[in-house]
């Protein structure tokens, strides 16, 4: 008598669903993707009202004034009472005075030395960043680190809203 | 005579190679995707600084919040005042001191100590200093302390 053999069951895997899961994660994947530029912080030092009133005046502070024209952008920016101009050009005058002032890039009195920003009201956030940029330091010749000027950076107390 | 007819030749796709790809793809959005970016809003055009580093350390209890306007598609101003873009809400600055108090309060019941956390400032570049000196203020009254100032580095 002649046996058939049985045709041996089929082993292949079921792959739909896998696929479909697949399919399911990359669209959430591809959806909640954000191509954001890196950010990065700049730290202020903003201690509440009355706190730094017992503060001992080792170093006085350094002034940085900045004044806005009527449309917010930046009009004029002094350092005490010498004016740096406008422009890319007086913040980067800025950060140099700045430089001389502290005494070098890491010098023991850029831990003491706090810098106080005065910005016009209706000045734009950009001048402040950039300020405050030129008074932190500069980027090392290969762009990673930075080098320090000046450890403290405070505004000034806000002025009235012209518009008020 | 008995004819055996062939076997039909199989129809099923061969999804391995299919399979690879999309699972690459996964990968690559996983790797990608950043769900510390929750809290960025896109509406916000952040100033540019070179020295805009990211921090080294990463700071454990902050509280980002994102200052900016209402634009158009143009980048026109739909509305000349700022505002504080939460998820799905959009409030003026000096409606936002409520929900700074209301935060403030999380972070003592959760027993953090509001010294230990950091309002990142995500302001729009036009946005006029007075008014984010204002929201510092506010915060200050909130009992927080410490502050960042958020900005984009330029691009290449």
């Amino acid at each position: 008598m002649k046996i058939k053999q049985q045709e041996p069951a089929s082993l292949q895997q079921q792959t739909t669903p896998m696929i479909d899961v697949t399919f399911q994660l990359l669209t959430f994947f591809m959806f909640t993707l954000r191509i954001v530029g890196p950010e990065g912080d700049f730290n202020i030092n903003m201690p509440p009202p009355g706190a730094g009133a017992a503060k001992a005046e080792i170093l006085p502070d350094i002034k940085v004034r900045l004044i806005a024209n009527p449309n917010g952008d930046l009009a004029s920016l002094k350092l005490g009472d010498r004016q740096l101009g406008i422009g890319p050009g007086a913040f980067q005058l800025l950060n140099s005075e700045i430089l001389k002032l502290v005494g070098g890039a890491n010098a023991a009195r850029s831990t003491d030395i706090e810098i106080e920003l005065d910005a016009d009201y209706n000045l734009h956030f950009d001048n402040v960043v950039k300020a405050i940029g030129a008074c932190t330091g500069r980027l090392s010749p290969d762009g990673k680190t930075i080098i320090r000027y000046v450890e403290k950076i405070k505004f000034a107390p806000p002025k009235q809203n012209p518009d008020a | 005579m008995k004819f055996r007819s062939p076997p039909m030749p199989s129809a099923e796709m061969d999804m391995t190679p299919m399979m690879d790809l999309t699972f690459q793809l996964i990968s690559f959005f996983m790797m990608v995707t950043n769900f510390d970016q929750t809290q960025v809003d896109e509406r916000v055009r952040l100033p540019t600084d070179a020295l805009a580093k990211p921090p080294e350390v990463r700071v454990e209890h902050q509280l980002v919040v994102n200052i900016g306007y209402k634009r158009a598609k143009d980048g026109t101003r739909l509305d000349p005042q700022p505002f504080v873009f939460l998820s799905g809400e959009e409030l003026r600055i000096p409606e936002y001191r409520s929900r700074l108090q209301q935060e403030a309060r999380v972070y003592q019941a959760k027993e953090v100590n509001l010294n230990d956390v950091t309002i990142v400032v995500r302001a729009d570049s036009d946005v006029p200093t007075g008014q984010v000196q204002e929201f510092i203020k506010m915060s200050q009254d909130a009992k927080f302390e410490k502050f960042t100032l958020r900005a984009q580095q330029p691009v290449e």
